[in-house]
């Protein structure tokens, strides 16, 4: 069976009910479910991930009183989920939140963020002013063309034509280097 | 243990559930402790002399109308906050309503009594005591509430701690009426309502460590 929310939330239900064969059909498809979520968010030996799961699964069935009939059965389970692994976390054990990693990607992005940006300054100084000036506004700084038109003190239409040939330079000299 | 077992053995004890069994839950830890805390009154406070007498005139009520309101509508936030995926709390200024209309009944009492007699009004007889034994009184229905919270799910522990004080504060004013003799609205306003908030406090001191699971 497909783990998807109607069916989740179907067979949670029939356990509230006291179906105790649907209530373990329903473990058991939460089992690969969770140890996704916490492989994605936390990073350890399977061992661990897996203390994690059966922690999650022993939560979902003593606590399962807490599911509100009315509401979305995926939105309670990872719910529990996100506390479990807070409060694995708080608690100092084995598995590292990938969230430090995240801040190093963050980083990684605005470096190569700016590194773009300064190849990018280095090759517009090679253009006409105009059209620099035109693919910096529109392109660079997020400008429309009439917005751009407006502070450039020029007309729609040459704003469009700076664009489009100063683009065109820059795609010519770019894969002239490349060659 | 393997995860396959662990879920045959889970799967061995699955009792039906009501649909409103979190608010069921609540309301029995509630009134275990309750049963306490009035066991407490009667043998060591000792029930008002004149309560069936008092059971007819305004002031009793207005005691009883402030603090079973004010529980209930911290057991409404509480109930909330016992489950997971609960994200924006609603209700939350219900808990406003009583306190302002108790705060009304004391402005009128104080336009109608000469200004030199409102210090004796506002301390009452027992000011001293009297938010020391709500908050004495509220913690056997804390405890009862934190046999309810076993089975619950709070994720936001110290929010959940606090509400689970109001209103373990709040039934034990309830309770504590039953002793008390005091009969001004300011009274009630300033001594109870701070026994309840000390209540309050205590819960959100304790909630992060007790309401871990």
């Amino acid at each position: 069976m497909q783990a998807n929310e109607d069916a989740l939330r179907g067979l949670m239900i029939d356990g509230l009910d006291g179906d105790a064969a649907a209530h373990a059909a329903l473990l058991r498809l939460l089992v690969p479910l969770l140890r996704g979520f916490y492989r994605r968010r936390a990073s350890g030996s399977d061992d661990d991930i897996e203390d994690l799961v059966q922690e999650t699964l022993i939560a979902v069935h003593t606590r399962r009183v807490t599911y509100d009939r009315d509401r979305a059965f995926t939105a309670w389970l990872f719910a529990i989920a996100r506390y479990k692994m807070v409060d694995h976390f708080r608690r100092g054990r084995r598995l590292c939140p990938i969230d430090g990693l995240e801040d190093m990607l963050i980083a990684e992005d605005f470096e190569s963020a700016s590194t773009a940006r300064l190849d990018m300054e280095g090759l517009l100084a090679d253009l006409p002013a105009k059209q620099a000036r035109m693919i910096r506004a529109t392109r660079l700084d997020g400008l429309s063309v009439a917005e751009a038109a407006q502070a450039g003190g020029i007309g729609e239409s040459d704003v469009k034509v700076s664009v489009h040939r100063g683009l065109k330079a820059l795609v010519a000299r770019i894969q002239g280097e490349r060659r | 243990m393997n995860t396959d077992d662990l879920i045959s053995r889970l799967s061995q004890d699955v009792p039906p559930v009501r649909r409103n069994a979190v608010g069921w839950r609540i309301a029995i830890g509630i009134l275990l402790g309750a049963l306490v805390s009035g066991g407490y009154v009667l043998l060591s406070m000792g029930i008002r002399p004149d309560l069936g007498e008092a059971m007819h005139g305004f002031a009793f009520w207005m005691k009883w109308g402030y603090t079973l309101s004010l529980s209930v509508a911290a057991l409404v936030v509480t109930a909330q906050l016992a489950r997971p995926d609960t994200r924006r709390l609603r209700w939350l200024w219900v808990i406003a309503i009583p306190v302002a209309l108790l705060a009304g009944v004391g402005a009128l009492e104080l336009i109608r009594t000469p200004s030199g007699e409102w210090l004796a009004m506002w301390l009452g007889h027992s000011w001293r005591t009297c938010p020391w034994r709500v908050l004495t009184l509220a913690m056997p229905i804390f405890v009862g509430l934190l046999w309810s919270f076993r089975r619950l799910a709070p994720t936001r522990l110290r929010a959940a701690g606090a509400a689970a004080g109001l209103a373990a504060g709040a039934f034990a004013a309830t309770v504590y009426c039953l002793h008390c003799p005091e009969v001004s609205a300011i009274f009630v306003l300033t001594w109870y309502s701070l026994g309840i908030l000390l209540a309050a406090s205590v819960g959100a001191l304790l909630g992060p460590r007790l309401l871990r699971w």
